[in-house]
């Protein structure tokens, strides 16, 4: 089995380097805690039978972006798209130690993780300039999505001009609006999904053909 | 707990640091302390805050321009809240291990690499930052 996935690595790569084509790198973003490495995960494992990264309740469990390459996606009727996955660290504007140490971490720990997810916020933003192709912008559907933090994200990505595709995650809890995250970004198709139970995404898999493709 | 602007009542929340460069409405400068549970009373009994204040014999919190302070006897002025966008920084260390992140600086600067010393410094690497001189320009044009 690893042997046929490394052939087929080498030869994706190989292909990729002969055609020079770049695909189109789709960045997910959101505050932390939205479920992002949740549905990275779950994109990844449905078309590729692996993972992303490690999920945790814990805020900034992802300090790093983690890359996946050469993802193809495709519906019934025939299209498909090959993309790369890019999980990105939570979007916050401010982070504090004080927040780990409540989950139980030593503080040590904590302000390094702290300033792991400075960094790794940092990074995201850099990325969002000029290696993203197309963002999925994750909200947890059971928040209130009027925060500086998504307005001003929002705002950064519409005038970078990249597609966007906003995801209401977390409709399998019973206090989830989606429809709110629908009225406060009008201007963007929402889909309504559950990361964690895979609920809807079929339909967001089609709307990623469309936006991405 | 939470103060009123006296001039049109909006409402601001206990340690609000908006409101020390005055009401963000209507630019007022005098503000009342309100208990939770008057916080609507100006409204519920068509009072004005003047007449709350009175009632309650709550002080005026106003507030002053820098120069007033200087002459109380603190020499060092107290540093003026700053609306995030207008921050020169785009990391804050407010403690070690307390990070304040201005997004919109972080999207739009050319530094691609960010670490954070163990001394709470930041380092950036210069090299990284040198390389697109293009945008550079499109920056210092806004």
């Amino acid at each position: 089995m690893n042997l046929f996935i490394r052939t087929k690595k080498r030869l994706s790569r190989f292909l990729s380097a002969f055609l020079k084509k770049r695909q189109s790198r789709i960045g997910i973003y959101g505050p932390p805690n939205a479920g992002k490495t949740t549905l990275s995960n779950r994109i990844v494992r449905d078309w590729t039978g692996d993972a992303l990264g490690p999920v945790s309740e814990i805020p900034h469990e992802t300090r790093r972006a983690r890359r996946k390459e050469g993802i193809t996606i495709s519906n019934q009727n025939g299209n498909s798209l090959t993309l790369d996955i890019v999980d990105t660290p939570g979007v916050t504007t401010k982070i504090d130690y004080q927040e780990f140490v409540e989950y139980g971490i030593e503080k040590e720990e904590a302000i390094k993780r702290a300033r792991e997810a400075t960094e790794g916020v940092a990074e995201a933003m850099h990325w969002l300039r000029e290696d993203i192709d197309g963002v999925i912008y994750m909200l947890d559907a059971t928040l209130d999505p009027f925060t500086q933090v998504n307005i001003m994200l929002v705002g950064i990505i519409e005038s970078r001009d990249l597609p966007v595709l906003i995801v209401a995650n977390k409709i399998d809890l019973p206090d989830a609006a989606p429809q709110r995250i629908m009225k406060a970004f009008p201007q963007h198709p929402v889909i309504a999904i559950s990361g964690l139970e895979g609920d809807n995404m079929e339909e967001l898999y089609e709307h990623m053909l469309k936006v991405f493709g | 707990m939470p103060h009123k602007c006296t001039q049109c009542g909006r409402e601001f929340t206990d340690g609000s640091t908006v409101i020390l460069k005055g009401c963000p409405s209507c630019g007022g400068k005098k503000f009342l302390y309100v208990k939770v549970q008057d916080i609507h009373k100006d409204v519920l009994e068509e009072k004005t805050i003047g007449q709350i204040a009175e009632e309650t014999k709550q002080q005026f919190l106003e507030i002053r321009e820098e120069k007033s302070r200087n002459g109380s006897g603190k020499e060092q002025p107290r540093p003026r809240s700053i609306e995030m966008y207008d921050r020169i920084e785009s990391i804050t260390v407010l403690n070690p291990g307390t990070y304040e992140l201005n997004i919109e600086k972080l999207a739009e600067s050319d530094e691609l690499v960010v670490r954070m010393g163990s001394d709470d410094k930041y380092l950036v690497d210069i090299h990284s930052m040198g390389m697109s001189g293009k945008k550079k320009k499109d920056r210092s044009r806004k």
